[in-house]
């Protein structure tokens, strides 16, 4: 009877490890971050295609103020919270684009230094993003850089993360019918968008991404960062579903070819003719 | 003034096309502080390179006026990754080729700009900044 209890104990541990929830746990715990309970029987949404900016549904502008996405109000929007610093500081950038472009003296880091532009900026971009859906993870591919995310499903934030350019996401399904995802943990090196937003460090982005049909993609988002803003601030973009391809070029920034570039066709335009 | 004759020399025809920066979802473009955004000058020339690559694809192209001087000009569009959306290929323009370009120019008269569009030999027009011929959205589920 005894022997009976040790093997029905031993094959019980054995199909406890090989089972995926288990897994999972392991998983998360490798990443710094603590399981957490997730319902084994969440829905999980189909993110799966590739996804550009809607140019239908206004997914070109270049601000994510809502009241002004074409950024011609950049500093006295309605809707972005700012605090004094912020709203000075975006108005002492020199964008590269939008209503009022300084090229040849922008302050965008991602032009100057060829950095990454992180979350939300590189949804301003015209490129594509792809989501490859795991069990332990969701993986955001982006067209430009070429970049990508990790975000953890099942897991929890560390304690203390490094600022990264990325920061640290994590996520979860929700209603069935969305992505929910949590980043903290970035550094202070990037822009919010293309008009000069800025944050810190305390940044707290949530994203929610919901497929509202076969061909369309909406992403809702809350920019919290007590350090710029006096309080949390939605924005919006919407993509749409390609069916021309991902990734049929490398769009890799290179400060020399950048330079090239500005050496042919900006350098001359710059003041009187030369 | 000077400049403003030259560039008459070079210029068929002045289209205007509108304010298309004005409109908020415009594509970004850099260097719109640059060049005269408000109208297109048409120069006719032969193409002397094409640079397919990042940042930006590169138009070079020679355009001679009633004097038999040569203006060496650069016009440039969207990263390949956005212009193959439009039809374009690293081979859509090939050097030695008379063409016809759509450019924004440089305000201090300078032979530099982006390009709106430009017309082959074989009267194929390819569209870049501010032209018609963004891609479609993939159709509606039935």
């Amino acid at each position: 009877m005894r022997n009976r209890l040790v093997i029905s104990a031993a094959a019980l541990v054995a199909v406890a490890a090989l089972s995926p929830m288990f897994r999972v746990q392991t998983a998360a715990s490798s990443q710094g971050g603590t399981a957490s309970r997730q319902s084994s029987t969440s829905k999980v949404p189909d993110l799966s295609g590739d996804w550009a900016p809607d140019r239908t549904r206004g997914g070109m502008g270049q601000s994510l103020s809502l009241s002004d996405i074409g950024g011609r109000k950049r500093g006295n929007e309605d809707d972005i919270p700012y605090q004094p610093w912020a709203r000075a500081k975006t108005l002492s950038e020199k964008t590269s684009t939008g209503p009022d472009p300084r090229f040849d003296e922008t302050t965008d880091p991602q032009v100057i230094y060829c950095e990454p532009p992180s979350v939300p900026h590189i949804y301003l971009w015209p490129i594509k993003t792809k989501f490859i859906q795991t069990p332990e993870a969701v993986y955001v591919l982006y067209e430009l850089g070429p970049f990508f995310r990790v975000v953890w499903l099942n897991s929890t934030h560390p304690a203390d993360p490094d600022p990264q350019w990325w920061g640290h996401s994590i996520g979860s399904y929700e209603n069935g019918d969305t992505l929910v995802i949590d980043t903290v943990g970035f550094n202070d090196k990037t822009w919010l968008d293309q008009m000069g937003h800025p944050h810190t460090e305390q940044l707290h982005l949530i994203e929610r991404y919901k497929r509202v049909n076969q061909n369309q993609l909406e992403l809702d988002m809350t920019i919290d960062d007590p350090g710029a803003y006096t309080k949390p601030w939605p924005s919006h973009r919407n993509f749409a579903l390609s069916t021309t391809g991902f990734l049929r070029y490398q769009q890799i920034c290179s400060v020399r070819e950048n330079q090239q570039f500005f050496d042919n066709t900006g350098k001359p335009a710059v003041g009187p003719r030369k | 003034m000077q400049n403003n004759l030259r560039i008459t020399r070079f210029v068929v025809l002045a289209v205007g096309v509108g304010l298309l920066l004005a409109s908020s979802r415009t594509l970004a473009h850099h260097g719109a502080n640059l060049y005269d955004m408000s109208k297109a000058v048409v120069l006719k020339g032969t193409v002397t390179k094409f640079y397919w690559g990042n940042p930006h694809n590169e138009v070079s192209f020679d355009v001679p006026d009633e004097k038999g001087e040569v203006g060496h000009w650069v016009a440039y569009t969207e990263p390949p990754l956005v212009m193959l959306e439009r039809g374009w290929t690293r081979k859509s323009i090939p050097v030695g080729d008379k063409v016809t370009v759509y450019i924004f120019a440089a305000k201090n008269g300078s032979t530099v700009g982006t390009l709106n569009r430009i017309v082959l030999p074989d009267g194929k027009e390819l569209t870049a900044y501010g032209a018609p011929g963004a891609p479609a959205p993939a159709p509606a589920p039935k």
